[in-house]
């Protein structure tokens, strides 16, 4: 079967992309996110509470520091879309999710200014008989706040089909 | 998603099982976490746009299912708690108004570091059966030895 992996694509393996939130996370956005998964957790949002356990201060949801879309700070899209995306020589650009691999350093705070790192790990293709030849694309992001902190890692995998 | 909707439907004190909850994901819970996550794309919301796609209805962010696993852990591990790793292989797209069921149990207890440790093996499935994410592990940590 003919591979769908050319020059000009394998060429995107080891590119990054760094971007910068243009503020700190913020309390309400916390509680918002908190509030988007139906988690009444006061950990996320009462001051109180949150001094006593060992955090010393309310905290994010782990995985909310995965979700770039407000630190990258671009226009929308014309289909609303204003995240990180690779433009990758596809025919298409249209992914489905294959998997995340989330790792958590510390939690993140509301006095955060996180700064996210984009990086291609691999690109590689699976011939399938259903689906044709599919092109996965292995992603790694880096999260550190304003002081070089690490805060999180996430690699996912994304799965272009024909 | 309403209070109402998120039932637990085996509450297991502590212990080593996740309370399994069932989480019907509607139009509204997908607007308020896209929104929340700064995620305008019509994929979640516009039914005349994914039709025209191909696809039966606007889909779930597959990134709000490992924030739903997640939170749940952080619940069960109670207000000292964090994740320190989970990671999935995801298999089927949540489409508005489907149900999931997340569960788990703990495979392992360790000490990290001078930290307490457990080890989940977790399942998310449609109310169908059909397994919605596979080979999902996590690892949170508890608090001192």
């Amino acid at each position: 079967m003919k591979t769908r992996i050319t020059d000009d694509l394998k060429a995107w393996i080891g590119r990054e992309e760094t971007y910068t939130a243009p503020e700190e996370l913020g309390r309400a956005a916390i509680r918002y996110f908190a509030l988007a998964l139906r988690d009444d957790n006061p950990v996320y949002c009462d001051a109180d509470f949150a001094k006593r356990t060992a955090h010393g201060d309310i905290i994010a949801p782990p995985t909310f520091v995965c979700e770039t879309n407000q630190i990258i700070n671009q226009p929308l899209d014309e289909n609303g879309y204003i995240g990180h995306h690779w433009p990758l020589p596809l025919s298409s650009s249209r992914f489905i999710r294959g998997g995340n691999e989330y790792e958590f350093f510390q939690p993140v705070r509301a006095s955060d200014r996180v700064s996210v790192t984009w990086k291609i790990l691999d690109i590689h293709e699976r011939h399938t008989r259903k689906l044709g030849t599919l092109i996965f694309v292995v992603s790694e992001a880096r999260y550190i706040n304003q002081d070089k902190n690490l805060l999180a890692i996430n690699r996912e995998t994304n799965i272009y089909s024909p | 998603m309403t209070l109402a909707q998120a039932k637990h439907t085996d509450d297991a004190p502590l212990g080593d099982t996740l309370p399994t909850e069932e989480i019907t994901l509607d139009l509204t819970s997908l607007i308020v976490y896209a929104a929340a996550t700064w995620d305008f794309h019509r994929y979640h919301y516009d039914v005349t746009f994914v039709k025209k796609l191909g696809l039966p209805a606007p889909f779930v962010d597959g990134q709000m299912i490992g924030a739903l696993m997640t939170s749940r852990l952080m619940r069960w591990g109670g207000p000292d708690a964090f994740v320190r790793k989970i990671g999935y292989r995801q298999r089927a797209t949540v489409y508005v108004d489907e149900t999931i069921v997340i569960s788990g149990n703990v495979t392992a207890r360790t000490v990290e570091n001078g930290r307490r440790c457990a080890t989940f093996n977790l399942s998310v499935v449609k109310a169908d059966g059909t397994a919605v994410v596979c080979d999902c592990v996590a690892t949170i940590e508890l608090g001192p030895e």
